[in-house]
């Protein structure tokens, strides 16, 4: 696998953008969605905060994995970048221009950043034929008639779905899940986008075709030099893909790393809890766990958002919410424990070092 | 294939088959009627024989010509509420399950509404409105009896739309840049067409009824022919009390007719639509064929042996077994240097 | 390993169709194992591989059109004095129900199925506690209900509340308890932590552990993932295309698989550590039951596939002292081929614990 950092990494250029290069950064993404509170009718309305001041980069040729249990707000994160959803507050820029959020969701942006969803079998309209699902996108952006079949060729051979033509006219549940999650990503790659978003591609897929859609997504964005999220609940399978690991805890990113630091040596309570519950045959002893989910609901939303379940958590983690601190060049975590030995040098609330260029 | 395609059950053949009957004197009804229907000459009060296959009325007019004549009309209106009705759902329906929110609110309230109007009373409020002339078109009545009747669609296919927006291809078509009227009508619509067949097949019915009851109670120009004038008639002619029951029987029978032929189509969306009601695909014919006496119940599957127990071929790999052991024995013993160099 | 001293279920030859004639498709192809008491067998298999099929055929709680097409099927019930033999597939519908829940339960993937949405827990506990033990007070039952929860790890309190109330771990804990609340001999689990986040799972898995060493029940346990099976079963066996293709003692099929789809299937999931390299996993698709290849039906996707893979489909043999079986020609004596490297490698610690 292609293991570029981002310092080093000005040798390929394709369709004018450098390898390495920023294409979308979001800089502290908020969304809050409302909702009918407990006890009656007239009860108040509930603010969730399903994603809280998250900031990140997808630098093209790069692999930006996004860990998370459901309900940390990975899903609505991807959806924010999308602009399907409006956040409530933060900022996104597209190739270093700021984009306004008010405005509608343009085509040109829908053309640049794709969104791959999870299941296959639901995301494509199961009463159309594929050709007619893939050459769709092609048509709305204004792809010339005659050229949208040799286009849509094209990208079913970019995804290993060959001969094409033996694809195009069959229905959707003609095809085994990972030859429909193909499609889906080749209905985004169909309109040459920038960016490409992976809501939790290989979830819904049978275990012996996963690694085949994960090495084809790393293929593409090498290939390419698309700027790639990949969102997942497999910690093993971040590590196997990305370049850059951010994990999510309740909207917010707890931990962050360049290449397989957050998952090999793990520094935030939450991090260490995911990997070591990861069933791992070769290390069968395992330590016992001392957070508990049992009877454990809701979080924290005054401190840490973890300290409920937190087996190192103070009074100062209850009450006050720790910094993102940077521990080392690119890695970086959201926690008092290494806020206290790292409180001399600057404790800021800025996010992580990634989205500094 | 997934595409919408009815199951082809007995109750689904026989209601094509009904059907197809009614559509067809719908055509040539006017053609192969015996008589002119209005035509007042025949001796009154015949009961059915050869020349007068349903008998005469009081009048001295044919009743099967009546009958036959008369289809046109009671199916034309209903088929032509039917189809107006289900577009005004499908834009109602589609709108408020869609786009959701205040505009959502305001048209449930517009459907509730309807829904809860007296149809009847509203239906004769209406045609009053009209001029006399125009009472008697079949457009102008289809129109009508449409006004009453599309609320039930429209609420149906409100709750599908509702169900069918959250699923990923909609959000996927919203993804790629779909605009959001062509997202409506070309990606969810093709999936509503089972819930809008029965909502066609649902309407039709409703407005063969109400468009007979309009003509029985005189409130539609009772100078032509369908199957309501012609109850109308017989009523006012006290056909039942003096016992001519022929009279009475064709225009009911044949409302009662095209009523269960819908029924019967419509049992066969209900199957496609209602998974529960297919009983995973195990058909009884295929069931007894298979010699097997009793529907599987749930929590209780059946235990049908086709193929013998004994001599089943592991038996013939297991007394291979000691054979493989002694080779596996010496290929494997290598191994371990290999791992150990 | 003991064989057949003390079994709880005794699986022969078992077949399992939908639908029947022309259209059947086997789901379940001649399925042959015996589970020991208060052992735990793990199942995996990806979708279509027959493991869930398998199941819910076993227990009989397979819906239509899926019809047992043969075998043989005895559930072991009772202790040393009563001990009885019981023939699942000829026990009627009295007989099944009895022995539901009281000898053997079923947990599925979705507990929020399962369980009735609009009662308490409290009141589901309460149920199957009185259906099947009629003699038991109320308060009785209460006490069992909230001392079930607590082999869980949950608060009483929890009997309180609706299904919808509680969290997706919370509830599958729930269905734990209440399949474990007449003691039975023996308990399957469909999937029961594949809806779940790792740190639940994980939960879950070491209060089954625990549970097992008290209650000394026996599990069949049914996952799509190998790695979580080497942790807590004793045994595992692998499923494709609705046959049995290997099983083996959990560790030794982890360290050392026999089977290519073994091997492939634990070539799928990238490791937590060491270098990050390429992986390929299996090419192709899993099997279409209706249309399977001839031969061997994993012959498409292995690379080791002979010609012989092509035209004959391999029987399920013992080798290796009988201590495991495979379903692969590479093991077969009359093959002259040499088995590759990587399916015949023993573990270096398991090698010198058995010297």
């Amino acid at each position: 696998m292609n293991q570029i950092p981002a310092n080093d990494a000005v040798v390929a250029t394709t369709n004018g953008i450098t390898r390495g290069e920023v294409i979308l950064e979001a800089t502290d993404l908020v969304r809050r969605f409302t909702a009918k509170g407990e006890g009656g009718l007239f009860a108040p309305k509930k603010t969730l905060v399903a994603v809280d001041r998250v900031s990140l980069a997808l630098r093209a040729g790069e692999v930006v994995a996004i860990v998370g249990e459901s309900g940390s707000g990975k899903s609505v994160l991807s959806r924010l970048l999308a602009r399907i959803i409006t956040p409530s507050a933060g900022t996104l820029a597209l190739r270093g221009t700021p984009i306004d959020l008010r405005s509608r969701r343009t085509t040109a942006y829908a053309n640049e950043v794709q969104l791959v969803l999870q299941d296959p079998f639901a995301s494509i309209n199961p009463v159309r034929r594929v050709g007619r699902s893939l050459e769709r996108p092609l048509r709305i952006h204004g792809t010339p008639k005659d050229q949208v079949q040799a286009r849509a060729y094209e990208v079913l051979e970019s995804v290993s779905l060959t001969p094409p033509q033996q694809y195009l006219d069959r229905f959707p549940h003609e095809l085994s899940g990972g030859q429909l999650q193909r499609v889906n990503i080749a209905r985004g790659l169909s309109v040459r986008p920038k960016v490409l978003l992976a809501d939790e591609p290989i979830s819904m897929l049978d275990v012996s075709v996963r690694l085949g859609v994960l090495n084809l997504l790393r293929e593409l964005c090498d290939a390419h030099l698309l700027a790639m999220m990949y969102i997942t609940h497999d910690i093993a399978s971040a590590r196997y893909i990305a370049d850059e690991t951010a994990v999510m805890y309740a909207g917010q990113v707890v931990e962050r790393g360049r290449g397989t630091v957050v998952i090999d040596a793990p520094v935030h309570p939450y991090t260490q809890l995911l990997v070591s519950s990861v069933p791992d045959p070769d290390q069968l002893t395992h330590q016992e766990h001392r957070a508990t989910t049992a009877n454990a609901v809701g979080f924290n939303l005054e401190g840490c958002r973890f300290s409920p379940r937190c087996p190192h958590a103070t009074e100062l983690c209850h009450t006050s919410e720790p910094p993102m601190v940077e521990l080392e060049d690119g890695h970086s975590a959201k926690c008092w424990l290494v806020a206290d030995a790292a409180q001399r040098t600057a404790v800021s609330m800025r996010p992580g070092p990634s989205s500094e260029g | 294939m997934r595409r919408f395609r009815l199951p082809g059950t007995w109750k689904v053949r026989v209601g094509y088959f009904l059907l197809s009957i009614f559509i067809l004197f719908t055509v040539i009804g006017p053609w192969v009627a015996p008589y002119d229907p209005s035509y007042t000459g025949f001796t009154p009060d015949l009961s059915p024989s050869s020349q007068h296959l349903l008998g005469t009325t009081l009048l001295g007019q044919d009743v099967m010509s009546q009958l036959l004549v008369g289809c046109r009309e009671t199916l034309v209106v209903s088929f032509v509420a039917g189809v107006i009705a289900v577009v005004i759902s499908i834009i109602v329906g589609l709108t408020a399950g869609y786009v959701g929110g205040k505009t959502d609110e305001v048209l449930s309230l517009f459907i509730a509404v309807f829904l809860t109007l007296p149809g009847l009373v509203l239906l004769i409020v209406i045609i009053s409105l009209f001029p006399q002339g125009q009472q008697a078109n079949p457009l102008v009545i289809g129109s009508v009896v449409a006004l009453t009747g599309w609320a039930w669609g429209a609420k149906v296919l409100r709750a599908q739309t509702l169900s069918l927006r959250n699923r990923d291809f909609v959000e996927a078509s919203r993804i790629i840049g779909e605009r959001r009227w062509r997202t409506i009508f070309a990606e969810i619509g093709p999936n509503l067409l089972p819930v809008l067949a029965s909502s066609l097949v649902g309407t039709v019915l409703y407005a063969v009824s109400v468009s007979t009851v309009l003509a029985f109670l005189g409130l539609t120009p009772i100078t032509t022919w369908n199957w309501g004038t012609m109850l109308y008639w017989a009523f006012a002619n006290n056909a039942a009390l003096a016992g001519e029951w022929w009279w009475l029987a064709g225009p009911c029978l044949a409302i009662a007719l095209v009523g269960t032929s819908l029924a019967l189509i419509n049992f066969g969306i209900d199957e496609y639509i209602n998974p529960r009601l297919r009983v995973g695909n195990l058909s009884n014919r295929e069931r007894k064929r298979a010699g097997l006496s009793r529907r599987p119940k749930l929590g209780f599957t059946p235990v049908h042996r086709v193929t013998p127990v004994i001599g089943a071929p592991v038996m013939a790999g297991a007394q291979t077994g000691p054979e493989v052991l002694a080779t596996e024995a010496t290929a494997s013993t290598p191994a371990p240097r290999e791992d150990h160099p | 390993m003991t064989t057949s001293s003390n079994p709880v279920l005794e699986v022969s030859h078992f077949n399992v169709d939908y639908g029947v004639g022309a259209a059947a498709v086997r789901a379940v192809d001649n399925v042959t194992f015996t589970l020991e008491r208060a052992h735990v067998l793990g199942v995996a298999g990806e979708s279509g591989s027959g493991k869930s099929t398998l199941a819910y055929g076993l227990t009989r709680l397979l819906r239509a059109p899926g019809i047992i097409t043969g075998g043989d099927v005895h559930l072991h019930l009772g202790t040393d004095a009563d001990a009885r033999r019981m023939d699942l597939l000829a026990a009627s519908e009295a007989e099944l129900r009895a022995i539901r829940w009281k000898h053997i339960s079923v947990v599925m993937q979705s507990a929020l199925n399962a369980l009735n949405p609009v009662r308490k827990i409290g009141k589901e506990f309460d149920e199957v506690l009185k259906t099947h033990n009629r003699s038991m007070s109320k308060s009785a039952r209460k006490d069992r209900a909230r001392e079930l929860l607590g082999l869980v790890n949950l608060t009483p309190d929890r009997l309180e509340r609706y299904p919808h109330e509680l969290s997706g771990g919370q509830r599958q804990r729930v269905m734990i308890a209440m399949a474990l609340a007449l003691q039975p001999e023996l308990v399957i689990m469909d999937e029961p932590t594949t809806a779940l986040d790792v740190v639940t799972q994980r939960e879950i898995v070491a209060e089954l552990q625990k549970l097992r060493q008290e209650l000394g029940f026996a599990l069949i346990f049914i996952t799509h993932d190998l790695s979580l099976l080497v942790e807590l079963a004793d045994e595992i066996m692998v499923m494709y295309a609705g046959r049995i293709v290997e099983r083996a003692p959990a560790l030794e099929l982890y360290r050392g698989p026999r089977h290519p789809y073994t091997l492939g299937l634990m070539g799928s999931f990238p490791p937590l550590h060491g270098e990050r390299k390429v992986m390929t996993g299996i090419p192709g698709s899993p099997p279409n039951l209706k249309d399977l290849p001839g031969g061997c039906a994993f012959h498409p996707r292995c690379p080791y596939a002979m010609e012989r893979c092509t035209l004959e489909d391999p029987m399920l043999s013992p080798i290796e002292d009988g201590q495991r079986t495979v379903a692969c020609w590479l093991h077969d004596p009359s093959v002259s081929a040499a088995v590759p490297v990587e399916l015949r490698r023993k573990d270096a610690a398991l090698a010198g614990e058995a010297g």
